[in-house]
């Protein structure tokens, strides 16, 4: 989008057009560029600006292409037209409003990407003049806000929230973003809230509203108190969260069908991909087919919700049937040209229809479901950046829900059962269907289910160590809450030690090239603990007895892996080093597997040699298990079940800063007003008037 | 009956006598009146009438012969047929009465009434004292329509305190005609009845009005025309009536006595032909208790949808009235009105009159009769609340000639007496009271019609019927769903919903208590057992409240909140932190034995190398956000070893101790939801409401049952609850587990979840055991308490529920059927097929009961003093159940009528029933009948082959 490309483009365009010659509106914005006030000679020149089709390319052009001593030139000229603009704002003549909408975002996005450098504070000072800032833009928010909660056109409202959006993400950096000042100032926060809680509202608009309140919470996070922040913290209404859960749940559905779709499409040809890559470890171009622009977005509004609203978590959990039409412009995609405004087909909306639809094959659904599958699908590749972003995103979000309380007492409820069909990696050593037969299970095994296929899928070179880390993590908590409160889930927990096993046998296997970018010991030592949350506390959250002696059985197969673990932390904590303080730590809690696999080892040994047999059946090794308990001392660790709860500063500061950066640009690249047809709007308010 | 006379004390008797205020209005007539000497039942009408006017002049002195048997009609047949249909039409005092005319009141029945009323005046003016004349304008004053004698006589005392307080004598004459006819009262009653004269329940009559009276002459004198019974005057010694009162028949002594209960009334009413028996009665229902008069509705409706006109015009007034007072009850009786419709030819008169009435309650008309502004709680309660000195003392006054308000007159809001809560015989006090103010609010309302009630209350039923229409049209939606666990998921989803937008005034009707509902804990909701419907069991949070109609509705907490209840740092159960030192110290510290040194090593280094202060180990349980990285801090202190046999013994101790649960099957959930003892699930639910923290808070159930006819299960209920009613008088310690009913329509309704127990057959399919070591297993080995104690549980419920098997010919007894709670009784469920019907009639089940080898191993074998126990029980049961035989028998004859539910099937549904209970047996013969029948049930090929067929076809075990 750099300016020559932005003439050409123009240039093309014009000599392309039937007109030779230049619009009066073109004209017309050279006179304010050029004179010293049009309304000398003309005294309706404003008026009739605002009656006439915005050219946003020529006047963003015009903005940029303006130097520094011409912008001192002309800065009356503009404030002026700024100070219209916003005046035009209030008229009832929908098509000066629409007009004035669209120059002023003109008027943001010319003055920013011309002066990238400049300080925000100049850029105020050429809008709108250092004096009347405060009053032009309080006058603009105030509008914004009266035309959005209004009951004037839907077009209008689409248009005022796309330049709110124009408005928030002019600068790369949503911080350095002066003007917000402003909108924290005169908070919009309410019209926002209002148009979540309106079902039509919702469904037209409810995802921009959504996105626009995630980027205004991240304006100066850490620095300043963010009134957004504050007020999306304490809200309780429940139809607005609810609202906000539908929009987001909403556009999430979306995805995993867009997914599911391309999945089906791509299914023939997968095959064949996928034996001609027989001993290629890169099964990325076939993944690439399937990938559809992850929505960080929408995933950001979910966290933001997640982390700061107590009450939001509830949402999660609240039942609705899935809904696989698409009825909300569900990624930045569809916000583009195509979809014109005022068309968009009225929302389904599940809440607040009177009747579900009745179709026997619709699946109950939740936010929590929707947001599982969701990061089933994005957890599967995590190459490239946009995609490593969403799946850690969708961990941090995991890590929230993992922590609640109230969260954890429905991911427990043992009433509320659903089956999640999870997204798996297409693998090689595993057989890709079956998985429709899952049966309905308390949530908390879904989310179990997911941290044990992420763990078993991405034991890679390029190791994602900080998602492997929340991983376990989320793992912990967990099972610290199950041990709490002594919940005994009905859980397949082999699948899970097994995991953990394998994934301890990856980190010694791989243990040089690792140790070159990660301290492996870290989450050596969180594996190893929660085999001894298993082991110590194992009587408090375990289903059956026999787990217990599975729990053992597993160990005792695999002390293999855990005799080597034991060698290197300890050779690693012997030598001085950067790692010795963390390996030694490893070797310590590792006592209580090592006395386990020493206790019944010679006694396995024995019992072979006794009965003559080479290899004991699993049956036999858990018989000889469950008959040596008693001699057996295990040391109690402490602090197993505490944990380090999640806090977004300091650690993750710089990982949503960068979102928020990557989010604002791709929202900029979409919200487009050239795209709003003219024809359309002018048919709507030609109706109207 | 001199000697009845004599009881009444002085002070009585000069109230009585001073009483005639009470009559102005109204003119006792009624079926109790002249006829008990006398007339024939073939008295038409027209001599009736001139019986009640001689009646004030002349001493009573028709035929003493007083038919025996013809008895209880013999009496009032004339007067009561005129007066009965004048009272039956029930009017507004205080709402324009055009609205409501047309909707009450047959006009043939006005006409007639009409008719009689003309010739009643003419009568009158023969004969009657020219007082009755100047009444006439008096009366007109009222706004014309039919009144309830509570308001009316109230209103009309009041406007003759100021206005004509002369015409008294003529009252007094008027006041005494004698409601009694009796002549079949057993003997034994009648000495009680001669010994405790009641006055007040008959003060019941309701004077009606007609619409045409306006239309008519001045002359003409209102009064006669109307009827109300007021046995009290009857024994006026000084009057003429004193006679009369002599020859009151048996059957009114016995109706007055106190022995007359509710079922004795349905029974009357029912067997009587008599229309002045039947208006009787119907206005005898006011004076009974309403919760007894409830258990009694379905046989009313019945009656009053299947029965002949006076039987509908005696019964409606009460009915009427009763919805004015009770939303629940007017909904409650719109759903059986409807259901009990619904056999009938649609073009049928009768059907319309069932349907009208239920119409008329559902257009939501009968509101009550002014504001219930002041319905407070001392209006509303006490419905067996006599005060008859207090009317009395009320007419003294006006005997007096005090025109002005009562002198101790409570400053008590007009509209208060108004309140729907008001009956007629329960003047206490405060109505005496009110009666006065009532009069002038009458007069200012007189002019203007149209009253303004300040009382808007546009939807008193609607909130309730959504609620009831959602939670029914849920069932039919799932019945759609081909699977049990997609029709459990879409019930979750489809409550979540309903919670979302649960109207704002609404209840469970199968609870005891008054409450409002304020959360329906969705996840809790599973779908039953059923093969192609969809019966579902509903939890449901509610309020409990004073009154359901007066209480404020609670206000609603968002589900959000439940958030901001419970802080995330509070939710932690006390019992579950454990700390390391408590869990240390619940192990046993073990030495250790390993010998494996190396193992340790490393961690005896560490203990020798860093040394801390013991204090400093304490602390460390109370860092509350410990990292994991701590451990290395931790190893400074004493290791803790523990035995890792304790953990493994804690986890099976564990495991056993938690009350057996059965295991998640998606082909049945609701056995899981429903083996969850209900304490343990109320409490779990408490938690997790946003309501659980308030004190009113409380969790009830409901099935909700959509497609089956659920008339039949009614009948059963009442049967059930009728039987346990006569064993727990007779003392038999039979135990049956009635559960309420609530049919909504012929083919919806709720039913109320037996609490703590599952079907046998999920018992045998979870288990996997037999009955009697699932009893081992629930409550432990045979010589324990708890196991006795289950053990004689399921004896006396086995017997109870034998018995009724039998009585009810109870089909269909397959496992899926039957109920064990926790405390090992039986419960048998599911009365779909009784009486006349069964399954398919596929002959099978033809034992008199369900009897299994596996019941009798749980009485402990054939030869145990259990089994003789359960053998000796049903005797007893039998011969006291057979004692109140008519109790029973008539609640089913009665629901015949008129209807075509399956169990009526064929003509012998009731012979059959009566011959069940083997009237003519001696006790011995009925010895050896139940061990006939115990025996044949026992060897009963047929059970177990039902069993079978149903383990084959249903998958039942």
């Amino acid at each position: 989008m750099s300016q020559l490309e932005k003439k050409a483009g123009l240039l093309r365009r014009t000599s392309s057009s039937k007109k030779p010659l230049k619009e009066k509106v073109v004209l017309m914005y050279d006179e304010i560029f050029v004179k010293d006030d049009p309304a000398k000679t003309n005294p309706r020149f404003w008026d009739e600006l605002f009656l006439m089709k915005v050219n946003l390319e020529y006047l963003e052009t015009k903005l940029e292409s303006l130097d520094g001593d011409e912008v001192m030139k002309t800065k009356d000229n503009v404030n002026s037209l700024f100070h219209h603009c916003v005046q035009t704002l209030a008229e009832e003549h929908q098509i000066k409003v629409v007009n004035a909408l669209q120059t002023l975002c003109a008027l943001f996005r010319g003055v920013h990407q011309k002066n990238k450098s400049a300080s925000g504070f100049d850029i105020i000072n050429m809008l709108m003049g250092f004096d009347k800032a405060e009053l032009r833009m309080k006058d603009l928010m105030e509008s914004l806000d009266s035309l959005l909660c209004g009951e004037g056109s839907e077009s209008l409202k689409a248009l005022c929230l796309k330049l709110l959006l124009c408005l928030v993400t002019v600068t790369d950096n949503i911080s350095q973003n002066t003007i917000l000042e402003y909108v924290m100032i005169n908070s919009i926060f309410e019209a926002i809230l209002q148009i979540l809680s309106d079902v039509s509202n919702r469904g037209r608009h409810g995802y921009d509203a959504v996105v626009l309140l995630a980027l205004l919470v991240n304006y100066r996070k850490y620095e300043s108190v963010n009134p957004y922040i504050v007020k999306l913290s304490i809200m309780d209404d429940e139809p607005t969260l609810d609202g906000m859960g539908l929009v987001v749940g909403q556009a999430l559905t979306e995805y995993n069908r867009q997914y599911k779709d391309k999945e089906e499409e791509n299914l023939g040809g997968f095959f064949s991909t996928l034996t001609s890559m027989v001993g290629s470890m890169f099964i990325a171009d076939a993944d690439e087919k399937l990938s559809v622009q992850t929505n960080e977005a929408i995933l950001l509004a979910l966290y933001e919700a997640v982390h700061l609203n107590r009450n939001f978590i509830t949402v999660l959990a609240q039942s609705h049937p899935e809904i696989d039409i698409p009825t909300t412009p569900t990624t930045p995609i569809s916000t583009t040209p195509t979809t014109p405004l005022g068309t968009t087909p009225p929302s389904t909306d599940v809440m607040n229809s009177s009747e579900l639809p009745l179709d026997p094959n619709l699946q109950t659904s939740n936010l929590l479901i929707t947001f599982l599958k969701y990061s089933s699908i994005v957890m599967q590749d995590t190459k490239d950046e946009h995609r490593l972003n969403s799946a850690r995103l969708c961990l941090i979000i995991l890590t929230c829900i993992a922590e609640d309380q109230y969260a954890d007492a429905f991911l427990h409820d043992d009433n509320m059962n659903f089956r999640v069909n999870l997204h798996r990696m297409p693998m090689r050593h595993r057989k890709k269907a079956a998985e429709k037969n899952v049966p309905s299970r308390p949530l908390v095994c879904a989310v179990l289910d997911l941290m044990v296929e992420f763990i078993v899928t991405h034991m890679m070179k390029d190791f994602p160590m900080d998602l492997y880390m929340r991983c376990v993590q989320v793992i912990h908590k967990l099972i610290c809450y199950q041990k709490k409160c002594r919940i005994r889930l009905h859980y397949t927990w082999r699948e899970l030690w097994s995991a953990l096993i394998n994934l301890l046998k990856f980190l010694l296997s791989n243990e040089t090239v690792l140790l070159a970018k990660h301290n492996i010991f870290h989450l050596a030592l969180l594996v190893v603990n929660l085999f001894n949350m298993f082991i110590t506390y194992g009587d408090t959250f375990l289903p059956t007895s026999n787990s217990y002696d599975e729990l053992y059985y597993e160990i005792v197969r695999m002390h293999q892996v855990f005799d080597n673990l034991y060698c290197m932390v300890l050779r690693v904590s012997t030598n001085a080093g950067q790692w010795k303080e963390p390996a030694s730590k490893v070797t310590h809690s590792l006592v209580n597997v090592r006395a386990i696999i020493n206790h019944f080892n010679p006694k396995i040994e024995s019992y072979a040699a006794v009965n003559h047999i080479s290899q004991l059946s699993e049956d036999q090794v858990l018989e000889v298990v469950r008959s040596n308990y008693d001699t057996l001392t295990l040391k109690l660790q402490d602090g197993l079940d505490q944990y380090e709860r999640y806090s977004e500063q300091p650690k993750e500061a710089a990982f949503f800063k960068d979102l928020v950066r990557s989010i604002s640009l791709n929202v900029r690249k979409n919200v487009s007003l050239t795209t709003l047809s003219q024809d359309v709007l002018l048919k709507e308010f030609s109706t109207i008037s | 009956m001199t000697d009845m006379e004599v009881e009444i004390s002085p002070a009585q008797i000069e109230a009585l006598q001073l009483s005639p205020s009470l009559s102005p209005a109204s003119t006792f007539s009624c079926p109790s009146s002249p006829g008990s000497s006398s007339s024939s039942c073939s008295d038409c009408s027209l001599h009736c009438h001139n019986h009640q006017h001689d009646s004030s002049s002349s001493p009573r002195s028709s035929s003493p012969s007083g038919c025996s048997s013809g008895c209880s009609s013999g009496c009032s047949s004339g007067s009561s047929s005129g007066g009965m249909r004048g009272c039956s039409p029930p009017l507004d005092l205080c709402e324009d009465p055009a609205v409501n005319l047309d909707l009450v009141i047959d006009p043939e029945v006005a006409l007639k009434a009409c008719h009689d009323v003309l010739q009643k005046v003419k009568l009158l003016k023969v004969d009657e004292e020219p007082e009755m004349l100047e009444k006439c304008p008096l009366r007109r004053q009222l706004p014309n329509g039919t009144i309830y004698l509570e308001s009316c006589d109230a209103a009309l005392i009041k406007e003759e305190e100021q206005d004509v307080p002369s015409d008294l004598s003529q009252q007094t004459k008027l006041a005494c005609q004698q409601p009694c006819n009796k002549s079949s009262i057993e003997e034994e009653e009648e000495d009680e009845v001669c010994a405790l004269p009641r006055h007040t329940p008959c003060d019941t009559g309701l004077i009606k009005e007609e619409e045409e009276d306006d239309d008519e002459e001045k002359e003409k004198p209102h009064p006669p025309r109307q009827t109300t019974r007021r046995c009290p005057h009857a024994r006026q010694p000084s009057n003429d009536q004193s006679l009369a009162a002599a020859k009151q028949s048996l059957l009114l002594r016995l109706f007055e006595s106190k022995l007359f209960d509710v079922s004795m009334a349905i029974s009357y009413l029912y067997k009587s032909k008599e229309p002045g028996v039947q208006a009787y009665i119907g206005n005898r229902l006011f004076s009974f208790p309403d919760d007894e008069v409830d258990f009694h509705l379905p046989q009313l409706l019945n009656m009053y949808v299947h029965m002949d006109e006076d039987m509908g015009d005696a019964i409606r007034p009460y009915v009427v009235h009763r919805c004015r007072r009770s939303i629940a009850f007017s909904l409650q009786t719109a759903w059986l009105l409807g259901a009990y419709s619904s056999d009938m030819h649609i073009s049928t008169q009768r059907h319309s009159r069932g349907t009208k009435l239920r119409k008329l309650i559902l257009s939501d008309e009968l509101k009550p009769h002014a504001a219930c502004k002041g319905a407070s709680p001392t209006d509303t309660g006490c419905p067996g609340l006599r005060d008859c000195t207090r009317i009395h003392h009320h007419h003294h006054q006006r005997h007096t000639g005090e025109p002005g308000p009562v002198p101790d007159g409570h400053t008590v809001p007009a509209d208060a007496f108004l309140s729907p809560s008001k009956r007629t015989h329960q003047r206490s006090k405060s109505d005496a009271t009110h009666c006065t103010s009532l009069g002038a609010s009458l007069k200012r309302t007189a002019s203007s019609p149209k009253v303004e009630c300040g009382y808007d209350e546009p939807l008193r039923l609607t909130p309730q019927r959504e609620f009831i229409k959602s939670l029914m049209g849920i069932g039919k939606r799932l019945a759609t769903l081909p699977t049990k666990e997609q029709k459990t998921q879409r019930l979750i989803s489809e409550l979540s919903l309903l919670n979302h937008k649960l109207p704002d005034r609404v209840w469970l009707p199968t609870a005891a208590f008054d409450h409002h509902v304020v959360r329906v804990p969705h996840t809790q909701a599973v779908v039953l057992n059923s093969k192609d419907k969809a019966p579902y069991i509903i939890y449901v949070e509610v309020l409990e409240c004073e009154s359901f109609e007066a209480s404020g509705v609670p206000v609603r907490i968002p589900e959000t909140r439940i958030r901001s209840a419970r802080s995330a740092d509070n939710l932690l159960p006390e019992s579950v932190a454990i700390t390391a030192e408590h869990r240390a110290g619940s192990f046993s510290t073990v030495p250790n034995y390993d010998n494996d040194d190396e193992a340790w090593a490393v961690d005896d280094i560490g203990e020798l190398q860093v040394e801390l202060p013991e204090g400093h180990t304490s602390s460390s349980d109370n860092i509350s956000q410990f990292s994991v990285d701590s451990i290395t801090s931790t190893e400074s202190k004493e290791p803790i070893f523990i035995a890792a046999g304790d953990i493994r013994r804690r986890l099976s101790e564990n495991l056993a101790h938690t009350p057996t649960t059965f295991r998640r099957d998606p082909e049945d959930p609701s056995a899981v939801a429903l083996k969850e003892p209900w304490e343990e699930k109320v409490r779990r639910i408490r938690e997790g409401s946003p309501y659980g923290h308030l004190p009113y808070w409380r969790l009830l159930s409901v099935i909700v049952k959509c497609g089956d006819d659920l008339r039949q299960e009614l009948l059963a209920f009442q049967v059930l609850s009728q039987l346990q009613s006569i064993w727990e008088q007779e003392r038999v310690p039979l135990w049956i587990k009635p559960y309420k009913i609530l049919v909504m329509s012929s083919d919806s309704g709720m039913i109320e979840p037996v609490l703590n127990a599952v079907s046998l057959h999920q018992v045998r399919k979870q288990s996997q055991l037999t009955l009697l070591d699932y009893f081992l297993q629930e409550h432990g080995s045979y010589t324990t308490e708890a196991f006795l104690t289950a053990q004689r549980n399921f004896v006396q419920s086995c017997a109870g529920y034998s018995l009724i098997c039998y009585l009810l010919q109870v089909k269909d007894r397959h496992n899926g059927n039957i109920l064990l709670d926790s405390e090992g009784h039986i419960i048998h469920i599911d009365f779909g097929f009784i009486l006349s019907s069964s399954p398919r009639n596929l002959g099978f089940e033809t034992s008199a009961f369900k009897l299994t080898s596996e019941f009798v191993d749980v009485m402990g074998g054939l030869d145990g003093d259990m089994f003789n126990y359960y053998k000796m029980l049903m005797l007893q049961g039998l011969i006291a159940a057979r004692k109140h035989m008519e109790k029973v028998v008539q609640i089913v004859e009665i629901m015949q009528q008129g209807s075509h539910l399956p169990c009526f099937h064929g003509s012998s549904t009731i012979r059959s029933l009566k011959e069940r209970f083997h009237m003519s047996l001696t006790e011995e013969q009925l010895q050896v009948l139940v061990e006939q029948m115990v025996d044949g049930s026992m060897r009963s090929i047929t059970t177990k082959l039902y069993d079978g067929f149903q383990y084959f076809t249903n998958g039942i075990m």
